[in-house]
């Protein structure tokens, strides 16, 4: 079974392997040093991920749009393309036509950069994400604590776009969301330390691997809760949207942004939902693996099951109230992270 | 204090106020008339000692619209379509308030029939009113989902008063003397489909939002009013009830059949804004109680009495009041003998209930304003006049 | 009846946790329920027959005319002041029993009906009509005099009925 088919379905990282060292070999027979393959591919592996951060934009704004309309007992886009599936294609063309205000007064450098610090951060995780049996752009041996690491340079964007907007509630609304992002992502580290430690590894292909084939959520339940909770709280979603909320006094931090510049946050906003959902995946539920089907079919399959879980805890609850939300990291969520962190390195040690 | 003649109320901009202010970080919050919390034209200007209230003033009058002098020109069935826009949520309850004062001007008795069909007009507008209060409550929360779900049962109930009146907001249904229409045929069989499944659909908005554990958190304890409090604010409706006070004109001053009807009066306990979301949810479940009996109990007659063309009630004045979704509606119509009235007084419940606001919200958090102006049930229109 | 009191303690708890699975269990069962989406406009909802869309002055079929006299009590009882009725006049000058001009203002009406009940003659009907919206406001007063609406339908049948007394309240 070591057709190209085959391989290209089920073990795609072979196969990209393959061309890598066929490739450094032609780069030697040229001359050319090997870090210039190595650039080429990384290139290449960046406009893959560019690819699929598009299309994904497109569908996962379609899916959250339709499964909250079956939720509402509506019908959710339905005119635009066959099932309403190019709407969100419309949408961006309304964006892209729309005037792009800059306030006066405001920091202008900073302005413009705020949006792509958020979708810098969010592009720069998908180096470490799984999508299938070696398909990974790069599989760094401190996975987890880059995929740690970066989450939090978002905070870097939402604040310079707080402050750049000299707007006295754009601000606060910042101020809130950085503060949010950091109170959860505490117990979200602790988590996924727990993880690690079950794993043996840091290393993303590794902790997939060393998973058992029901993944670690039903070993480490309360951490899956924990991190899903977690997750759903860095992306400024769900019940935690406070800093975004329209219905609130202080409107966020993306009150002043307009057009294509508001769109880069939200972009940067429904990939960090596909990547909540992935990195539950890869953590929890056993990534890639599963019979039969393509492994990246089941990467995607699970993500967005993990993706329509967040959709729906967003639709049905309330917001939680900006002090509710930090007591609530705090005060219940770390506990029980530390928790889960000693009875894992317990049981770990023992068994 | 404030001058109420100048746009900001004879105070500085924000801008200077805040240099100007006592304390250092005391500044004014302007919650704009154009807002998607205030439930209408509303414009609040919060003065803040960091994200705590210290002080509230209201400026109002973005929807007035002079109505009560407009009913000084106006004939007395002339009046009577521009009563549902003055709460366009509790039309049949304005409707209603008005229809009874000129008839207790004019010493009209209304048959059996028309009682009937008021009440079941009257609480099948209460519960249409709480749906919609709970559907704009659940998005200021922001859940969205409850207010899908109140609009389905909304539109089976709007749909069997267009049938009725011809109109679903503005319904202009009452006449002086009973109905213009008698009900449909249709109405019955839909009221019986729509009681039998009316009962969980409010089980499930309860469990969607008012039992839900965040709306708990965000409204158990906050924006507490005392009773003494509320009573001496002339407050009224659930907002009153709320605050352990079961005072209800449907018990107190009984008017038309409800002495013979039984319904429970729900009261909260601690006069917070659970208790008065609990308050209303409890209401919805017991208006379906009385339609069930009204239904049940329906009699056969006339549904109008013949009115002289022209009405002119004899020179006095009458002040008549039912119990409304928000509260006391009340009319206070002095007649000089004319075809048009003399004076047309309108008491709203809006009004008294949004005069307390300021002292529920002293000392809470800003993020709480939302919570509480949306547990007042405010219609602004209402309170503009 | 009283509020019940609030749960303290592991209870509140346990109660907190288990209003959120029912809520959650709410909107996964809604999914599966049909949709209340009427897709206008391939759709359109049936409306009552006692329904205030526009008004319209109907061409009665026997008569071959509308029914309207000018006797202006619609003028007199419509609270906004929308309608406006010039008595037509006959070769010799003497006014007739019939509108020159019947100028309705589509604007300032109020859809009370006010209008429709005072008339003796059933000569107006609010007819179905409810997608007004226009770009031009000067096609906001209509003539219904020189319109010669057709009314159609369930609608024109039920009015039919009411001028000729056959029909009970519908």
């Amino acid at each position: 079974m070591e057709t190209f088919l085959y391989k290209l379905f089920y073990d795609t990282g072979a196969l990209i392997d393959g061309w890598h060292a066929a490739a450094n070999a032609a780069g030697a027979a040229r001359g050319w040093p090997p870090l210039v393959v190595d650039i080429l591919f990384q290139l290449g592996w960046a406009v893959a991920a560019a690819l699929f951060l598009a299309l994904n934009a497109l569908f996962i704004i379609w899916f959250e749009r339709k499964v909250a309309a079956k939720m509402q007992l509506r019908r959710g886009p339905n005119r635009v393309g066959p099932f309403g599936l190019l709407q969100t294609l419309a949408d961006t063309g309304k964006l892209l036509i729309k005037e792009d205000i800059i306030p006066t007064a405001a920091d202008r450098p900073v302005f413009r950069a705020a949006p792509f610090v958020v979708l810098a951060a969010t592009v720069l995780l998908f180096v470490v994400l799984p999508f299938g049996k070696g398909l990974i752009p790069a599989d760094l041996n401190i996975g987890v604590v880059y995929f740690l690491a970066i989450s939090g340079i978002s905070v870097i964007g939402i604040l310079s776009g707080g402050w750049a907007s000299n707007n006295k509630y754009s601000l606060m609304g910042g101020m809130r969301s950085a503060a949010q992002i950091v109170s959860y992502e505490v117990p979200g580290v602790l988590v996924v330390l727990s993880v690690a430690m079950l794993a043996g590894s840091l290393k993303m292909g590794d902790i997939v691997r060393a998973q058992p084939s029901y993944g670690y959520a039903l070993l480490q339940p309360v951490g899956f809760i924990l991190f899903l909770i977690a997750s759903n709280a860095e992306i400024n979603r769900g019940p935690f949207d406070l800093p975004e909320a329209d219905s609130e006094l202080v409107s966020g931090f993306v009150t002043e942004y307009s057009a294509m510049r508001f769109a880069f946050f939200f972009l940067a906003e429904y990939t960090n939902l596909f990547l909540a959902g992935a990195f539950a995946t890869t953590l929890f539920l056993g990534g890639w693996r599963g019979p039969l089907l393509p492994p990246v079919v089941w990467f995607l399959l699970k993500s967005y099951i993990v993706v329509f879980v967040l959709i729906w805890i967003r639709w049905t609850f309330p917001r939680l109230r900006v002090d509710h939300l930090m007591e609530f990291s705090w005060k219940v969520l770390l506990p029980l992270a530390l928790l889960n962190l000693l009875v894992t390195a317990v049981l770990v040690k023992v068994l | 204090m404030s001058d109420p003649t100048t746009p900001t109320g004879g105070r500085a901009s924000p801008a200077t106020a805040q240099a100007s202010a006592g304390t250092s970080d005391e500044f004014l919050l302007n919650v704009g008339p154009q807002h998607p919390a205030t439930h209408g034209v509303l414009r609040v200007v919060v003065t803040m000692d960091g994200e705590v209230v210290k002080d509230l003033q209201p400026h109002l009058g973005y929807v007035h619209r002079g109505l009560e002098k407009l009913f000084e020109n106006r004939t007395y069935e002339q009046i009577i379509p521009f009563t549902d826009r003055t709460d366009y949520l509790s039309a049949i309850a304005n409707n209603w308030a008005y229809v009874m004062a000129v008839e207790k001007l004019l010493g009209m008795e209304v048959p059996k029939k028309v009682e009937y069909i008021r009440v079941l007009m009257a609480e099948l507008n209460r519960i249409n009113s709480h749906l919609l209060w709970l559907a704009a409550y659940g998005l200021d929360m922001g859940a969205f989902t409850p207010f899908l779900y109140a609009f389905r049962d909304r539109e089976e109930i709007n749909t069997m008063i267009e049938e009725a009146s011809g109109g679903r907001l503005t319904t202009n249904y009452f006449r002086i003397g009973g109905f213009i229409h008698d009900l449909p045929p249709a109405f019955f069989p839909r009221l019986k489909k729509f009681l039998g499944r009316f009962g969980r659909a409010v089980d499930e908005l309860d469990t969607l939002l008012v039992e839900n554990a965040i709306f708990v958190a965000r409204t158990r304890g906050v924006g507490i009013i005392s009773r003494e409090r509320a009573i001496s604010y002339g407050m009224s409706g659930p907002c009153l009830r709320a605050s352990d006070a079961p005072l209800d004109l449907r018990r107190e001053a009984p008017y038309s059949i409800y002495g013979s009807l039984e319904f429970e009066i729900p009261a909260g306990r601690n006069g917070d804004t659970w208790d008065r979301s609990w308050v209303r949810i409890e209401e919805m479940r017991q208006s379906l109680r009385i339609l069930r009996q009204a239904m049940d109990g329906f009699p056969e007659g006339e549904h109008r009495v013949r009115a002289p063309r022209n009405i002119e009630p004899p020179a006095g004045e009458v002040y008549s009041a039912v119990e409304g979704p928000r509260g006391e509606v009340g009319f206070y119509v002095v007649s000089d003998g004319t075809r048009k009235p003399y004076r047309v007084k309108m008491r709203k419940p809006s009004f008294s209930n949004f005069s307390a606001l300021p002292e529920i919200m002293r000392g809470l958090k800003i993020a709480d304003l939302v919570a509480v102006m949306g547990s007042l049930d405010l219609v602004v229109p209402e309170i503009d006049r | 009846m009283q509020a019940p009191l609030a749960p303290r303690g592991i209870a509140l708890v346990l109660s907190g946790l288990a209003s959120l699975g029912k809520g959650l269990w709410i909107t996964f069962s809604a999914m599966f329920r049909k949709s209340i989406t009427v897709s206008y406009p391939e759709k359109r909802v049936v409306l009552p027959l006692r329904f205030r869309g526009r008004l319209v002055m109907p061409i009665d079929p026997d008569k071959g005319d509308n029914r309207c006299t000018a006797c202006m009590r619609c003028v007199k009882v419509c609270p906004n002041h929308s309608i406006d009725i010039d008595k037509a006049s006959g070769p010799d000058g003497k006014p007739l029993s019939k509108p020159a001009s019947y100028r309705y203002n589509l604007g300032t009406c109020i859809f009370c009906n006010l209008c429709v009940e005072t008339c003796p003659f059933f000569a107006i009907v609010m007819s179905d009509e409810h997608e007004l919206a226009t770009a031009d406001p000067s096609r906001l007063v209509i003539d219904l005099a020189a319109e010669k609406y057709r009314l159609q339908g369930k609608k024109g049948s039920w009015w039919q009925k009411k001028f000729r007394g056959t029909g009970e309240e519908a």
